[in-house]
């Protein structure tokens, strides 16, 4: 297929070239999927296609546009592409709108990133069925008499995408992606029907946790939350669960790009080389991770991968920079978005952790909430269990944190020994002092 | 990928620049501007679409059984056009073009889609949707009628017939207008949206309905500087509009809102943390209701008793003086639509009368399960998903206090004037929403701005807890309002009258 895609690429770029545009850069690619749920022991939806798009970014007279479609009969592209030149022609003009300069496509490494699963090909509609079924089973079971309801899911996709720039760029990756779910409702007192899920997603068949295991971490979760309670609102200590760690840190990250620093929305702008959080944080762009979901050896513009610390001990070292807020900013480009993300794990578990934290509360999920990008204050709901001595006292919900970032991540102080791997963001567990959990 | 998680969230307005901006328009020329009856709809015309192909189709999606079969054909030009540092220098248009294709069984759902409208494709589609059902063939109706329905956002110019050269002074003109408001303005994004999806849905049981939903929106963020720091706002106006709805004296509203809420965050300060009453103002703060009983409400939960509403149908829930609707029919607003996705006819369905829980919100797979007609909220977000039980525009009946009694009476507590985003536990009935912008309330009127806080509350208790409502209904009239639900986003719209909540948790910062 690769040949398939370079081709149409190919014609795509001359289609636009033919119809005025000075450069242009096209990106395509096609996905086949399938996903399974079950309910109460039965298919509750199969949902199955291959789907195609194309991208194409134009660039006429120092103007800039970006068109997609799905409508790839070669005489709909066509015309596509033709009336997209023209209606960019219309804009204003925007010198710094250009492709990279081809120099940032050099150094791209040559390695396997195994991104392709090759026993992709050898599932069945049976295999499919079985692995859903195996962990709505284990679900139920785990669950016992306390389930309402358990749906379980399992996906799988194979990918293709090709990237074409008229100066001189071309890359082709494929990828395979699994995964796997439940979702299980408890009873429980009154009217309140508690609800947890449990997803793991790899790009290896083989990396994906055993179907058991999915199901009965659900029923896990959601038994756990069982009795939910709000305390009064109170100064404590805080471990954030790896898998939803990444919500707190969007919230850095998003003040972190080069749009947001140049629009003056980022509260991280004039803090490079500065204290941004304590020793313990440090993180880690890691394009490179065999099998990793966010890795890549090339970015969306073309330029060449490379392993970065944004934040070194506390201090902010980089930030995201496309090849056009660079230009804005006068500042080299890195890439404009996240591979792998990395918070180098610790070496005790959050048991042992919980141990000496005395009281506390372990957030394994979040509600609602949001982060302003522009001053660093967040506020959002918390889920979780609150505990005392390394034992759980209960679970808590509608509760609440509220910080600044700025003051907030000089405040971890500890990473747990458990790095999630089912996410682009492979953090461990983060543990916080002195947070004001807000409820009574 | 599907978002397994029934934490359904729900955003006001567009997501930040995110990789988007508009164009003009793509659409072939001579393609009919409406369906007409003589020469065949839009996709018959433009693509081919004929009833005998239509029937082969679903005969092949029902060819091992099932209860019925549906297509749902869709073409979508989106457009976004985007103003940055003082100038239109991004445009980005998207077409989408497809057709899904569900058969159903009982509950059970097998579907398959593809973009190519080849009868090929969509036989390959239709045979994968049939695996769902293991039975002996059924064969669709012999004939398919279309549906006359109401139109809720008739227009006079296609939004895809306006040319770039007339959106451009429109977003310039957004621009000076906010930099001329203050000195302290340092950045202005503009962003106009606008969208034409055309739609065809076909079922095995003989209906034939065909659709053309416009949505647009106009929206202005604003960064400001006073004394080396740096605030933000916006706004935007927008719905199922054409385009002469912005107007000179439109843009000058919006740049004043825009302005105005930004300057005003530099008085702001966060709330203390706590239990506290919470008065929530006019228009787009009903996303509370939208979080708090409306997902509760989607029959999907209830059928499966995985909502904390599945057993309160026919009870109180609230003060007689609370009425809560959920309405596809309000003229141009964003959340409206003709018919729904299954081509079940809008309405205005009663979720909370007088304080009586009245009905669910229902598709057609719930409706059948609880014997009841479907309400019109079958909604998907494209033909790559198959329908489920969705809000259109969600409200509350105005009551007959005044605005200034309702906050004297909270004492001291929170006022909220602008909420970004919501989220709700379906099960639990614990719900979030964020309050952009607020006041505090002390005794009994109005103080200090707040911003940036997360306000949590449980569902049924809020309901319980409103315990004033006041006279001054109002519709949000933000057109980016999208809510997320299994993965999908459709556009919903939201109106409140100023009400007092005796007791939420808000999300301060103090203890």
């Amino acid at each position: 297929m690769k040949q398939e895609l370079y081709d149409l690429a190919d014609k795509a770029i001359k289609i636009a070239k033919a119809a005025g545009a000075d450069d242009c850069r096209v990106s395509i690619n096609g996905e086949r999927f399938v996903e399974i749920s079950y309910r109460e022991r039965r298919p509750e939806g199969i949902k199955e296609a291959t789907s195609r798009g194309l991208q194409v970014e134009i660039f006429v007279n120092k103007r800039y546009s970006v068109q997609t479609t799905s409508d790839l009969r070669p005489q709909a592209l066509k015309s596509f592409i033709e009336k997209a030149v023209a209606s960019t022609r219309l804009l204003e003009e925007d010198p710094l709108r250009t492709l990279p300069d081809p120099r940032y496509y050099q150094g791209r490494q040559n390695i396997d990133l195994k991104q392709y699963d090759p026993e992709y090909k050898k599932l069945t509609p049976e295999s499919r069925h079985n692995f859903v079924r195996a962990i709505e089973e284990s679900c139920l079971a785990k669950g016992g008499d306390k389930v309402i309801s358990v749906t379980a899911s399992g996906y799988d996709s194979y990918s293709e995408q090709a990237h074409m720039a008229s100066n001189g760029f071309d890359g082709y990756v494929e990828y395979t992606a699994f995964y796997g779910a439940a979702e299980m409702t408890a009873r429980d007192e009154g009217n309140r029907r508690p609800a947890e899920y449990n997803v793991a997603i790899a790009i290896n068949r083989k990396d994906l946790p055993r179907a058991e295991e999915i199901g009965a971490e659900a029923a896990a979760r959601a038994l756990s939350l069982l009795g939910a309670k709000k305390i009064k609102t109170e100064t404590l200590p805080i471990i954030i669960e790896n898998r939803v760690a990444g919500q707190v840190a969007g919230g850095l990250l998003q003040a972190m790009s080069g749009r947001s620093i140049q629009q003056k929305q980022s509260f991280l702008a004039d803090k490079k080389g500065q204290k941004v959080g304590s020793e313990r944080l440090t993180l880690i762009d890691d394009p490179f991770i065999p099998s990793g979901l966010g890795s890549r050896t090339f970015d969306g513009e073309g330029i060449a991968a490379k392993k970065m610390t944004m934040i070194d001990a506390g201090v902010l070292r980089e930030f995201y920079i496309d090849w056009y807020y660079g230009r804005k900013l006068g500042w080299e480009p890195t890439s404009g978005s996240p591979s792998n993300l990395v918070i180098p794990p610790g070496i005790r578990s959050v048991k042992e952790i919980m141990k000496d934290l005395g009281r506390g509360i372990f957030v394994t999920g979040f509600i609602g909430g949001n982060s302003n990008s522009t001053t660093g204050d967040f506020s959002i709901g918390i889920i979780g269990q609150l505990f005392d001595k390394g034992e759980i006292v209960h679970p808590v919900s509608e509760m609440n944190i509220a910080d600044n970032h700025l003051k907030f991540w000089p405040r971890l102080v500890e990473a747990a020994n458990d790095p999630y791997t089912y996410s682009q963001m492979r953090f461990p567990s983060l543990v916080f002092d002195s947070v004001v959990v807000s409820g009574i | 990928m599907t978002n397994m998680s029934r934490r359904s969230f729900i955003k006001t307005g567009a997501a930040a620049v995110a990789g988007t901006i508009a164009a003009s328009s793509f659409l072939p020329k001579g393609w009919p501007a409406l369906a007409d009856e003589k020469n065949g709809g839009y996709f018959e015309q433009g693509f081919g679409i004929s009833d005998e192909l239509c029937r082969k189709v679903l005969s092949e999606a029902l060819s091992k059984g099932g209860d019925f079969a549906d297509l749902f054909f869709e073409h979508t030009i989106s457009n976004f056009l985007i103003l940055e540092d003082g100038k239109v220098n991004r445009a980005s248009c998207e077409v989408a073009l497809g057709v899904g294709i569900r058969t159903v069984k009982g509950d059970q759902v097998g579907y398959g889609f593809t973009q190519d409208l080849s009868e090929k494709a969509m036989l390959a589609a239709a045979s994968t949707a049939a695996t769902i059902a293991s039975g002996s063939g059924q064969k669709p109706a012999a004939k398919f009628v279309p549906l006359k329905t109401k139109n809720y956002y008739p227009v006079t110019t296609l939004l895809s017939s306006v040319p770039l050269e007339s959106k451009l002074p429109l977003v310039q003109s957004l621009n000076e207008k906010c930099f001329s408001l203050s000195p302290m303005v340092r950045k202005v994004n503009i962003m106009f949206h606008d969208q034409e999806k055309r739609l065809l849905i076909v079922t095995s049981d003989g209906l034939k309905a065909e659709d053309h939903r416009p949505l647009s929106f106009l929206q202005s963020t604003v960064v400001a500087e006073k004394n080396g720091r740096w605030e933000r706002s916006g706004w935007n106006f927008g719905g199922r509009r054409e385009f002469s709805y912005y107007t000179p004296a439109l843009v000058q509203e919006l740049a004043q809102k825009s302005v105005d809420r930004a300057l005003v965050l530099f008085e702001a300060i966060q709330p203390p943390a706590g239990e506290m009453p919470v008065v929530l103002g006019p228009g787009v703060t009903g996303v509370l209701l939208h979080e708090a009983i409306g997902h509760g409400m989607e029959a999907d939960f209830n059928r499966k008793k995985i909502s904390t509403y599945c057993t309160m149908l026919g009870k109180k829930v609230a003060e007689p003086f609370v009425t809560i609707i959920d309405d596809g029919t309000v003229p141009y607003l964003t959340g409206s639509i003709n018919f729904d996705d299954e081509g079940t006819p809008a309405q205005k369905t009663i979720l909370v009368d007088k304080g009586i829980l009245t009905s669910y919100l229902h598709d057609r797979i719930s409706a059948r399960s609880y014997g009841v007609k479907s309400t019109g909220n079958g909604r998907r977000e494209s033909y790559q998903h198959y329908p489920i039980p969705r809000m259109r525009n969600t409200y509350m009946l105005a009551g007959e206090a005044s605005p200034e009694d309702v906050i004297k009476a909270a004492g001291n507590g929170i006022y909220v004037q602008d909420v970004a985003n919501g989220q709700v536990k379906i099960g639990e009935g614990d719900f979030a929403f964020y309050v952009s912008q607020g006041r505090l309330i002390e005794n009994g009127k109005l103080g200090a701005p707040i911003k940036d806080v997360n306000i949590i509350g449980n569902g049924p208790k809020m309901l319980a807890n409103i315990i004033m409502v006041a006279k001054d209904f109002e519709f949000a009239q933000g057109g980016g309002g999208s809510c997320g639900k299994g993965g999908q986003g459709v556009p919903v719209g939201f109106g409140q009258p100023t009400c007092l909540v005796k007791s939420l948790t808000v999300g301060g910062v103090r203890g």
